[in-house]
């Protein structure tokens, strides 16, 4: 009793993916019924909006001209500072362009490195927590003591150092936020693959003689990846979070790149008369981190305990 | 109990051990060569003076082979000396130790902010039997985790310091300056507090000695202080170990933000003139913190529930 | 007394009469000191919190070039001379007065006695030897300090309170020099340790402040002087400075130095763009402008590096900047567009308006004929290899960086891709000394057109990489020159080959523009457009 009164919570809050693991059926090779998800998703608006956010902000960093026909980076110097308007939902800047324009087309290079970091902690976590895992014995011992020690490092702190070697620029600075969290992945991956190790099936599939990489990737790898993935979502959120900070410390792309961190760093200079300038901005992170948080929540606990 | 002790002061210098090696590999070896970088602060690529980048690798000791390095740098770090700033020449055990009192101040007042609001809103969240004020309550920890630190801490400037003149702007003179960044930095960290607090709490009220309590005519509130949120603080007492950290690198952005003087100002700083021995003894520090806070905890743990001892092992391999 | 030869009177006269229009033109916007108050009589005590937005990353005035850095540690030490901001007439600080041999290679300067340094030590001739032999060694941060030098043969003890500094070749700018803060006086012991140590540990000097802390990148702080009594003859109050202390804030956000400064948590803020002028106006604050003589701001061209040694090329972005536009949107209220590559306040500056036009027809014309042809993305390429230009640049002042957006945009528009470097305050300077740029973004002020040559000789730092010319002639001879007119004709000529050669692109002359609130009085410009704090009194 002790021990889950210790465990589970504080773990919970560090790598949001144990509140999960424990009490949560699987079904392998379960189908995905389309209803079942409709009603799902309809029954629950916040769910529904944050579905919605994010595909807006999806298709904004592919196709930002559908959103807006204002050029991002060429603006009229006469009409600087207006604030917000019909003609300029988030207003206009010191140079007269139209934030909302640069607001939408900047969500391409910041999701960019969303993805970049969220692939990278999932690419490099993820194969540590299997090889761990599955190894077992001093593999694991040592992988795991690694792990333990990049998680005694705050996440900035390792970003920050990671940008000093490598240097500014969005992707550095994504695979910088991604390194960040390896840790988290590789405890998860290594958690799942233990568990589903030990699960009858995988017992069954080794004893029947079955080698050892059929058994990992035919098994193992299938059914540990749902929690990995929902970690994935919510690290998606995370690293929004920390590439805009790195960007808004001026570690991002140069002007004229545009960045979501970037636009609000910017826009201090004139906090005192052109306020639209860091608060919209600023929305659109917060709304689209919300809004991923939220799916994260809904495939985590939520989808699994419906009846 | 002594031997539990001395394991987890073994576990915690060990960590320390890795993360400067940690820091020493990322820092001195990753992308090259370290010399140019500082010769060059911050630029690209060097045309810089072929004598002046031998001059360095001699000073820092970078002609020498690599274990020798590290050797050498780890026993100088032992003593708790990580080597001179490459920007103002002055060493960085003494340039963090100047700017520390300033941090501790912020993160303290944060971390205090973070339990008070935090703590309250989980205890009235579970406590109300009004629906809607429990979901209002229960949808803010979310959005607090969800919203950039430094956009909070600039919107909280634009109104309390432009516009109502509560507080200043910026800078680190008095309690007045202490509060807006220090509620800037205590919006994710509270956030997580509720969180947590708030689901250990409605399972300590499902708990049997709460029925029991209950039974014993005990009123609501009693139970939900008394017998609950007792048993409940202990896991949040572990978050608050955890964040510690979180709030230490937070001080990067709100110092930034608020142009407060401090370990932050001075990391960020340090990475932008690349000055590599400041950026390593940041991380080392930050580790540090992380480590000693978690280890008091870890000791503190077994006297507030002696049934912890147990489950330790499992534990000290998080921190 | 025989402070000004005859030979020079003439030339001072030429000069009064520039910088005097000049102040007319810009007084307009002038809150000035003694406008505002109206309450009360100068009262002594109080502290001056002073907001601005950059650090130099160094405390030593004879090695910090960067205005923000300069209102500070100008306060620390004194010069041997100072120069009127009215008038542009040199007077009397340090040395009271100050021979000039006829061919301007001798200065003979006679020191007032009584004046000692904040460490008690005494100013000597002797000192001001160690000064000067000093200067020259600084390295890559002193280089205004080294220009103004340079040619030194010696400098000699007379007697303990006369010295004498001779050149080899004549050297007409150097009284002007001896009134900068580059070449401020220093202290024996301070002048012995290295650059680096003056740097960051600061030094001692017989200023009306004295360096209290200096935490770098975060604030400087001095106090004042007790029993300081040698102050410029330009000075109104006599003897010890009024304020206590001065506190010199870094904030880097010029929205946020407005608002602290409207919330009262700040006394004056340094570089007020455009963008802040309508927040501040109306509170309890005057805006106080004055241009700032010099080179304007500009790019500096890398004139080695092989795209640019194309003078067509350099002349292409010479034609495409709107230097209007940039200067109607960024900068603050007033601020004229370049004319020349000196500020219209500088002595001796001529107007080259009309070369200075935009035009981007012709600049379109000058790259095709130089063989750069546009490519499908918009971006002209010779040879496989694009027309990109990377430009580096310190964000300070604020406006730097819409100014350089805008650049970008226009030069974009006939094709030339222009990428943004941010430097550190502490990098440019090594930066443009290692040679490893295209192009940065820059002015330097001074009062004396000579700023020319320690800029563009090929025989000097030649950060721009400029090739051997004429050009190296005429900016020697003019500093040889001590006939009025003369001088003029050869001054005209070096801004003349500057612009036609398209060297450097001028674009906006800097106006130095702060907020200061209305409490404070007699916040005085000196005549380079930096502070002079010592007639500063809160009330």
């Amino acid at each position: 009793m002790s021990q889950s009164l210790v465990d589970d919570p504080a773990e919970a809050a560090l790598d949001p993916a144990r509140a999960f693991t424990a009490g949560k059926d699987r079904e392998p090779g379960g189908r995905v019924d389309v209803r079942r998800l409709a009603r799902f998703v309809v029954r629950r608006p916040g769910l529904l909006l944050s579905v919605v956010v994010l595909v807006l902000v999806a298709l904004a960093s592919f196709h930002p001209e559908a959103f807006t026909s204002q050029d991002p980076l060429k603006g009229v110097p006469s009409q600087n500072f207006r604030g917000p308007s019909g003609s300029h939902w988030f207003g206009t800047d010191e140079l007269g362009r139209d934030v909302f324009s640069r607001v939408v087309h900047g969500a391409q290079l910041s999701l960019k490195a969303t993805l970049i970091a969220v692939l990278v902690a999932f690419v490099v976590g993820g194969l540590v927590g299997v090889v761990a895992g599955f190894t077992g014995r001093w593999v694991d011992d040592v992988l795991m003591r690694c792990v333990d020690v990049l998680l005694s490092i705050p996440a900035l702190f390792l970003s920050l150092a990671l940008v000093t070697a490598l240097g500014y620029g969005t992707v550095k600075v994504a695979v910088a936020v991604g390194i960040a969290s390896v840790a988290a992945f590789a405890r998860v991956a290594r958690s799942e693959v233990l568990q589903v190790r030990q699960a009858v099936f995988v017992e069954a599939a080794r004893a029947s003689g079955a080698r050892w990489y059929s058994v990992l990737a035919r098994h193992v790898l299938p059914n540990a990846a749902g929690p990995v993935v929902v970690l994935a979502t919510l690290d998606f959120g995370s690293s929004i979070l920390a590439v805009s900070a790195l960007s808004f410390l001026g570690y991002g792309a140069p002007p004229p790149a545009l960045e979501w961190g970037t636009l609000i760093s910017d826009g201090r200079n004139y906090l005192a008369n052109a306020w639209w300038l860091t608060a919209l901005p600023g929305l659109a992170i917060a709304a689209t981190v919300l809004a991923t948080n939220r799916i994260a929540r809904a495939l985590d606990g939520e989808w699994s305990r419906q009846p | 109990m002594r031997g539990y002790v001395i394991k987890r002061l073994a576990q915690a210098v060990g960590v320390l051990w890795a993360a400067y090696t940690v820091s020493f590999l990322v820092l001195d070896y990753l992308p090259g060569d370290p010399v140019t970088a500082m010769a060059g602060a911050g630029m690209d690529s060097g045309q810089v003076d072929p004598a002046r980048l031998a001059a360095l690798r001699h000073e820092y000791g970078f002609d020498k082979p690599v274990p020798v390095q590290y050797a050498e740098y780890l026993g100088r770090a032992v003593r708790g000396d990580f080597g001179d700033s490459v920007s103002t020449g002055r060493p960085v055990t003494a340039t963090l130790a100047d700017a520390l009192p300033q941090t501790l101040q912020l993160t303290g007042a944060a971390m205090l902010f973070a339990v008070v609001l935090g703590g309250g809103l989980a205890v009235l969240a579970t406590y109300t039997t009004l629906r809607w004020l429990r979901q209002l309550l229960l949808s803010l920890p979310p959005l607090g985790v969800s919203v950039p630190t430094f956009w909070v801490g600039l919107l909280l400037v634009e109104t309390f310091s432009f516009r109502l003149h509560w507080f200043p702007a910026f800078g680190n003179d008095g309690l007045g300056g202490l509060v807006l960044p220090a509620l800037t930095l205590a919006v994710p960290t509270g956030a997580q507090i509720a969180q947590v607090l708030a689901k250990s709490l409605l399972t300590a009220l499902d708990q049997a000695y709460v029925e029991t309590a209950r039974a014993k005519g005990a009123g609501r509130w009693r139970v939900h202080l008394r017998h609950a949120l007792r048993n409940a603080s202990l896991p949040a007492l572990t978050v608050v170990g955890l964040l510690v950290g979180q709030l230490i690198a937070g001080s990067v952005v709100v110092e930034t933000v608020f142009s407060r003087d401090g370990l932050g100002r001075v990391t960020a700083a340090a990475v932008t003139a690349q000055d590599i021995p400041l950026v390593q003894g940041v991380v080392v520090f930050g580790a540090l913190i992380f480590v000693t806070t978690n280890l008091v905890i870890d000791l503190v743990y077994p006297l507030l529930d002696p049934r912890i001892v147990v489950a330790s092992g499992r534990r000290a391999a998080l921190a | 007394m025989t402070a000004l030869p005859d030979a020079r009177s003439s030339r001072w006269t030429a000069l009064t009469a520039l910088v005097t229009t000049s102040l007319l033109l810009t007084a307009c916007g002038s809150g000035g000191g003694d406008s505002t108050g109206g309450s009360g009589r100068p009262a002594s005590g109080g502290t001056l919190t002073f907001a601005v937005g950059s650090d130099a990353g160094c405390v030593d005035p004879q090695q910090v070039a960067s205005n923000e850095t300069i209102y500070s540690v100008r306060q620390i030490v004194d010069s041997l001379t100072d120069q009127d901001p009215r008038t542009g007439k040199i007077v009397p600080w340090l040395a009271k007065s100050w021979d000039i041999s006829p061919d301007a290679t001798t200065f003979t300067f006679h020191l007032r006695s009584g004046v000692t340094f904040s460490d008690g030590s005494k100013l000597t001739a002797q000192v001001v030897k160690d000064n000067f032999d000093a200067v020259p060694k600084l390295g890559a941060l002193g280089t205004l300090a080294e220009g103004y030098l340079s040619g030194v043969k010696s400098t000699t003890v007379i007697d303990p309170l006369t010295v004498r500094v001779t050149f080899a070749q004549p050297n007409a700018q150097f009284l002007q020099a001896t009134s900068t803060h580059s070449l401020g006086i220093e202290s024996s012991a301070s002048v012995k340790r290295t650059p680096q140590q003056k740097c960051s540990d600061g030094v001692v000097g017989s200023g009306p402040f004295v360096l209290k802390q200096y935490v770098q990148n975060q604030s400087v702080t001095l106090a004042r002087r007790t029993g300081y009594a040698w102050g410029s003859s330009l000075w109104s109050k006599r003897g010890e400075a009024y304020l206590d202390k001065l506190v010199f804030k870094v904030v880097p956000e010029a929205g946020v130095r407005a608002g602290s400064l409207q919330s009262g948590q700040v006394d004056a803020v340094s570089s007020v763009g455009k963008a802040n002028e309508a927040a501040l106006k109306g509170s309890q604050v005057a805006l106080q402008r004055r241009a700032n003589p010099g080179i304007v701001f500009g790019l500096g061209l890398n004139n080695a590096r092989p795209a640019l040694k194309d003078a067509r090329v350099r002349q292409a972005i010479l034609a495409t900047v709107d230097r209007k536009q940039i200067a109607d949107t960024v900068f603050p209220t007033g601020t004229r567009a370049a004319t020349s590559v000196l500020a219209h306040t500088t002595p001796g500056y001529t107007s080259l308006a009309a070369n200075l036009t935009t035009d981007t027809t012709r600049a379109k014309s000058l790259l095709d004929a130089a063989g750069w042809k546009t490519g499908s993305d918009g971006i002209r390429a010779k040879a496989g290899k694009k027309l990109a230009l990377t430009i580096d640049w310190i964000p300070n002042p604020g406006t730097n960086q819409p100014a350089l957006e805008l650049i970008q945009q226009q030069l974009k528009a006939v094709g030339v891709q222009v990428t943004l470097k941010q430097l550190q305050v502490t990098q440019l300077a090594p930066t443009l000394q290692s040679g490893d740029y295209d192009a940065a973004w820059g002015n330097v002020t001074r009062a004396d057109p000579d700023i020319l040559r320690s800029s563009f000789s090929t025989a000097l730092a030649n950060f721009y990489r400029l090739p051997k010319s004429g050009l190296d002639t005429t900016l020697t001879a003019q500093a040889a020159t001590t006939d009025t007119a003369k001088r003029e004709q050869l001054v005209a000529q070096a801004q003349q080959l500057i612009v036609r050669n398209a060297y450097y692109v001028p674009i906006v002359e800097l106006q130095t523009q702060l907020g200061v609130a209305k409490k404070v009085h007699d916040l005085n410009f000196d005549a380079s457009s930096r502070l002079q704090l010592h007639d500063t009194w809160i009330g």
